[in-house]
């Protein structure tokens, strides 16, 4: 697993554009010791990004171990990535995670959603931020993607 | 109050199977209870959870 995932070209596209990254990040890896086929792939690509700046942060759990922790961040897939803001030592769960790798097309969508969580602002209009300011039930957006 | 979940389709096919995910992006709604095909507008994607959320009130 020595294997660098990310060549040197991007590691320095991923300095650049964390550049931007306002307020400290926490990554949350939930593996599983059972049947996961892109658990360590996910874990070492999350380290190596999380790698490119200090103010990105991560924690390693087991879905099974830290079941508990799982449940309190909604992660029931593995790999399972949440990408939380940090403050201090409090963790701001702002509900985005994704479920499997995120390779290919979606590694642009990790680096975003990095950037999004770090700026603590959804970018959203203030229409859609007044609806969503009242509602009163849970709403799950689950998003399919193809990495390619 | 919102979830937000990529879900990497190839991987959770079981999930994507229940969904009926043909084409990607899909947007599933409240586990089934509304899909949206494609990267819509932010506008699009309100108004089906505008009906999600409205459709359970008048139950």
């Amino acid at each position: 697993m020595s294997e660098k995932l990310l060549n040197d070209d991007i590691v320095q596209q991923l300095k650049d554009v964390f550049q931007q990254l306002q307020n400290p990040v926490e990554v949350l890896f939930f593996g599983s010791k059972k049947d996961c086929e892109y658990c360590d792939d996910t874990r070492q690509l999350a380290e190596e990004v999380v790698a490119t700046s200090d103010k990105l942060h991560m924690q390693v759990y087991d879905i099974d171990e830290h079941a508990e922790i799982a449940r309190q961040y909604h992660v029931d897939k593995v790999p399972g990535l949440v990408l939380a803001a940090r403050d201090g030592d409090r963790i701001i769960d702002y509900g985005v995670r994704f479920a499997g790798i995120p390779s290919g097309h979606e590694f642009s969508s990790l680096v975003h959603d990095l950037v999004l969580v770090s700026g603590r602002d959804s970018g959203l209009s203030p229409q859609t931020r007044s609806f969503l300011a009242d509602l009163k039930e849970p709403v799950l957006l689950q998003v399919f993607v193809t990495p390619t | 109050m919102v979830q937000a979940e990529m879900v990497e389709a190839m991987e959770f096919q079981e999930l994507s199977y229940r969904h009926h995910v043909s084409g990607v992006p899909q947007t599933t709604i409240n586990d089934g209870a509304a899909h949206v095909v494609g990267a819509v507008p932010e506008g699009n994607l309100l108004a089906e959870i505008m009906k999600v959320v409205s459709k359970k009130k008048s139950k």
